[in-house]
């Protein structure tokens, strides 16, 4: 009894935590309609910063805290909402959950340049009162946690009367609701938001400080992480309860200590020793299922700015036949690491692929893709190695493939099936929940599962030594272990796949997955059986997302149980996926390519220059190639919010006018083809054809356009505002009515130019 | 028998009585108007008929069936079809395919299968939207708008069809044609009924007309007895107002 007495006080220290982290999420959902992934990464970086001042610096402890807590975690929040959130408004579910995924990867990878840079480095924060503590039923509970239990109590109050018995909060609240009407009844929305977001921001760093100290040395993602395990809490909660939240904090410290209560701390059950750090993701993927959703919700029209053309079946087929033509090309005059580089690129590429359909064409969410990669992996190793542990094969076969993609389109639909009632954001959350639950309890396991079926003895190996190998593909005579033929495999596979996703967007079926991410309800009123079409979707999306793992797992031919499935980089691909163009089969090439770019191919670069200029070291390698791995490929993601249709959209949108000009664009390919052949034969160098085609890009249409200025008319007129926005965005001006009579041709025109002229 | 009935429907949002024992029928082949002011209830039991919300008592009778506890798509698939207040079209999709998708929905449980690409030339010339059809359905006025949703909901050729509002956004003449529209629709045998706030509309197409307000039905009867009905002028124009 004294040890359950014991574990429960321990349980609401442990909660108390929570309550803080996940209060302050709710305060940011319910006053600004974004779920704030980046909570965690908050926490961390203001975790970072109290220690900086207080154990780098030596200021003291109160110092740091006001200066940690009141004045640069809100401070971020400021920034976020002024500078990223914003940008947001009018934007669909699914962008609005990606930017902060790249707010996220931004504030973590900032972290590791300015801390750990240079690699491992021990930073341990120490606990408030260092090891002071009081003895409670016979257990130690240090000062630290006692003011951690007092923090949550006041924090929970306070918000609770600034939420709901403040004229401040309810203007946070209205600004969810209806900013315009805000607005014009004298409320100051934006004033409003930069105070939740700072409030929410300043609860994350409060939170951060307090949960650091458990880590021993920090790391910065398993203390992200650790913010994440009280989503569960914000989530019981629906993300507006302050009182229900706090509730769910307490739930959820107490079943954490009551575990390592019964289990002595996991050691009890050897085989479930991770099931102590899945319990946040089973209690999250728990309340989505069990909590009570919204009725099918409707789209009113032109709500987002998110547009996707669909290119016509010829089209694709053109496109697809160029990039494989493009490739071959390509990696004629590339070097073996670039070759590599680019086959990564493509291997996330077909990974992507999965997103497309998933989210772009039907709206859902699978923020787990490398979760199904590993369940691939795991099919296709034991089909093609064996139990042995030794590789039996030379080849990884067309039924490992097959099997691999059933057995992940299976999982995706028991998955899907409890979790079809969700969408949008909830959606997210359930799958990042079941991929940590695999993480944790699938893939780090590392004993064989044994059992027996109708007395035929089985053994499933996972991960049992710590990573597994995959043999590259051996067909019709080609052996593919070469990466350049595996690389051009890849691509031929991208093409096909994505014709296929184009015929199918193109089909009855593509315009049903449309219609019901437009408008569910409107389906369900037309005889539409919505449940079932998601589950097909999210089946088939699931297969796809286990034929691009399982072409990934062999590009890398081994891989580690710890690599890119603790779910951080199904986030990224997520974000990619989406800032590429998550509507597009070419968004999903460009994801890849800018992944394996930002992340590996720009650093050796910048490495490359580093050692050519030793002076210059820094500069290059820790400067520029550090900032552009850790942080480039989120500054990407944060643009989104300014084009959220993609770089694809961009891209096109910038090259199609060409199409006016057919003899122009067809010298330029055809030059471009000429010097690739003068490359390839040595006689320009491999970085003069580079830099000559990038530049080409750049200075060849407007060269066009300058040339034939009467048929790019359009084209120069459009970044002007939209005149629906005017008066509504910013004050109505003389130009505005100058620039409405003009376009109306008006009289007023032509009377405002005749008073200029007299 | 009605076509339709809706028996004691009652639903409550938190305190506030959206609707409070309501009792309404429509009938095949005719017009039943549904009006009242806003807030009154009427969109509240288009939802309850269509089952995107469910009454906490009362039933909804089709054709002799009982569908309250149907989920909306398999109404759907017994013969209703609804238009909405806001706009819920597909907005990645053009005119053409809005409908189209509509006929391809309905062609995998509808016998006999009707081409959905050849019903959807019918259906757009009937709704006089052929000039419109390549377009991006988001850049089309709203009265067009609406009879896009109209369009989509006769693809699935429906027994009843519940319009909320079709005529807003469209000025006198479309109104106008609109309403010789709904009465063709009628005289092939359709059920319809009709919100709408245009009283003259609802004057010359309903043959019958139920009143609503506060989620109460206060008035049922022939376009000219709710014309002349004290409560109804109450209700819409106050009670010290002089008629």
């Amino acid at each position: 009894m004294q040890d359950f007495l014991a574990y429960t006080v321990l349980g609401i220290c442990l909660g108390s935590v929570y309550a803080i982290a996940a209060t302050g999420l709710v305060v940011t959902y319910s006053t600004s309609g974004v779920f704030n992934v980046a909570h965690g990464a908050v926490a961390t970086i203001s975790a970072l910063v109290y220690w900086q001042l207080r154990q780098g610096w030596h200021l003291s402890t109160p110092l740091a805290i006001v200066l940690t807590i009141c004045v640069f975690a809100p401070a971020v929040g400021i920034f976020l909402e002024l500078v990223v959130m914003r940008g947001l408004r009018d934007t669909s579910e699914v962008t609005r959950l990606v930017i902060p995924i790249a707010v996220l990867l931004a504030i973590n990878g900032l972290a590791t340049w300015v801390w750990f840079r240079d690699g491992s480095r021990a930073i341990v924060p120490k606990k408030f009162f260092g090891e002071q503590h009081l003895q409670v039923l016979g257990q130690a509970v240090y000062y630290h946690q006692v003011i951690g239990v007092g923090l949550a109590m006041a924090t929970a109050g306070g918000l609770y009367v600034l939420l709901y018995r403040s004229r401040l909060g309810v203007t946070m609240r209205a600004t969810v609701d209806d900013r315009r009407l805000l607005m014009l009844n004298g409320g100051r929305p934006d004033r409003a938001s930069l105070g939740s977001w700072a409030i929410g921001a300043g609860l994350a760093g409060l939170a951060g400080v307090l949960l650091a100290p458990q880590q021993g040395a920090l790391q910065i993602f398993a203390l992200t992480l650790l913010v994440f395990d009280a989503y569960p809490a914000a989530v019981g909660g629906r993300l507006r309860s302050v009182p229900i939240t706090f509730v769910g904090a307490m739930v959820l410290g107490l079943t954490r200590q009551y575990f390592d209560w019964v289990s002595h701390a996991g050691q009890s059950w050897l085989a479930l020793r991770n099931l102590r750090n899945a319990i946040p993701a089973i209690l999250l993927f728990a309340a989505l299922l069990f909590l009570p959703q919204g009725r099918l919700r409707g789209a009113v029209v032109a709500r987002t700015r998110e547009r996707f053309t669909v290119p016509t079946m010829k089209q694709a087929v053109a496109w697809g036949g160029v990039l494989i033509a493009a490739m071959a090309m390509l990696q004629a005059l590339m070097k073996g690491a670039a070759v590599i580089s680019l086959a990564n690129g493509m291997a996330l590429s077909l990974m992507a692929l999965s997103l497309v359909l998933l989210t772009g064409y039907a709206g859902e969410i699978n923020l787990a893709v490398y979760t199904f990669a590993g369940v691939a992996l795991i099919v296709a190793w034991q089909l093609d190695v064996g139990p042995t542990g030794l590789a039996t094969r030379a080849s990884l076969s067309v039924t490992a493939i097959l099997a691999a993609m059933l057995v992940c389109a299976v999982v995706g639909g028991l998955i899907a099936l409890p979790a079809l009632r969700l969408r949008g954001l909830y959606l997210g959350l359930a799958t990042f929940a079941f991929g940590t639950i695999v993480y944790q309890l699938v893939i780090l396991q590392t004993k064989p599962l044994r059992g027996s079926i109708f007395g035929h003895q089985f053994t499933i190996n996972l991960f049992t030594t710590g990573s597994l190998t995959v043999p590259r593909p051996h067909w019709f005579g080609i052996d593919f272990r070469d990466q350049r033929a595996f690389l051009m495999l890849m691509t031929v596979m991208f093409v096909l796949i994505g014709l296929a996703l184009v015929g199918i967007r193109r089909s009855a079926y593509g315009r049903m997955i449309i219609a019901m991410k437009d408008s569910p309800a409107a389906c369900a009123t037309l005889g539409l059986n919505i449940m079932r079409l998601k589950l097909g979707v999210f089946m088939l999306s699931s297969a796809l997302a286990g034929l691009g793992g399982l072409m990934w797992a062999a590009q890398q031919r081994t891989l580690a149980n710890n690599n890119n499935f603790d779910g951080f980089a199904s986030l990224l691909l997520f974000m990619i996926a989406v800032v590429g163009g998550i509507g597009y089969i070419s968004g999903a090439l460009l994801a890849g390519i800018f992944l394996s770019v930002l992340s590996v191919v720009m650093p050796n670069i910048f490495i490359k220059l580093g050692s050519d200029y030793p002076s210059l070291h820094w500069f290059f390698v820790t400067g520029i190639g550090n900032f552009t791995k850790f942080v480039g490929p989120a500054l990407i993601g944060i643009r989104l919010g300014k084009n959220p249709s993609g770089i694809a959209q961009q891209v096109m949108d910038g090259f199609r006018p060409l199409k006016r000009v057919p003899l122009g664009t067809a010298a330029w390919a055809s030059s471009i083809v000429v010097l690739w052949f003068l490359s390839w034969r040595g006689a320009i160098g491999h970085w003069t054809f580079a830099l000559v085609v990038i530049g080409s890009v750049f200075i060849v249409p407007r060269v066009l356009m300058g040339m034939f200025p009467e048929r790019f008319e359009d084209v120069a007129n459009a970044g002007q505002e939209d005149p629906d926005l005017i008066g509504l965005a910013r004050p109505f001006q003389r130009h505005d009515r100058d620039r409405f009579d003009r376009e109306l041709a008006l009289p007023g025109h032509d009377r405002s130019r005749s008073d200029a002229t007299s | 028998m009605p076509l339709l009935e809706c028996q004691h429907l009652n639903v409550a949002f938190g305190g506030a009585k959206a609707l409070n024992n309501v009792d309404v029928t429509a009938d095949s082949g005719a017009i039943t108007g549904l009006i009242g002011p806003n807030g009154a209830g009427k969109t509240t039991l288009f939802n309850c008929v269509t089952g995107l919300l469910h009454p906490s008592s009362g039933v909804v009778v089709l054709d002799g069936r009982d569908i309250t506890r149907l989920p909306p798509f398999k109404r759907s698939r017994l013969g209703i079809a609804r238009t909405f207040q806001r706009l819920e079209l597909f907005s990645s999709l053009t005119v053409r395919d809005n409908i189209r998708v509509a006929g391809e929905i309905a062609s995998r449980w509808q016998r006999p299968r009707v081409d959905p690409r050849r019903e959807t030339e019918r259906v757009l010339d009937l709704l006089a939207l052929g000039h419109l059809a390549d377009r991006d359905v988001t850049e089309i006025p709203t009265g067009m708008a609406r009879r896009v949703e109209v369009g989509r909901a006769l693809m699935t050729r429906p027994k009843i069809l519940l319009l909320d509002e079709p005529a807003s956004g469209q000025d006198e003449a479309e109104t106008e044609e609109f309403g010789d529209l709904l009465l063709q629709l009628c005289a092939d045998g359709i059920a319809i009924l009709l919100v709408e706030h245009d009283v003259s509309l609802v004057m010359k197409v309903c043959s019958y007309v139920h009143v609503l307000d506060f989620g109460s039905t206060i008035a049922r009867g022939t376009p000219n007895e709710i014309q002349a009905n004290p409560v109804v002028l109450d209700a819409y124009l106050g009670a010290d107002q002089e008629p």
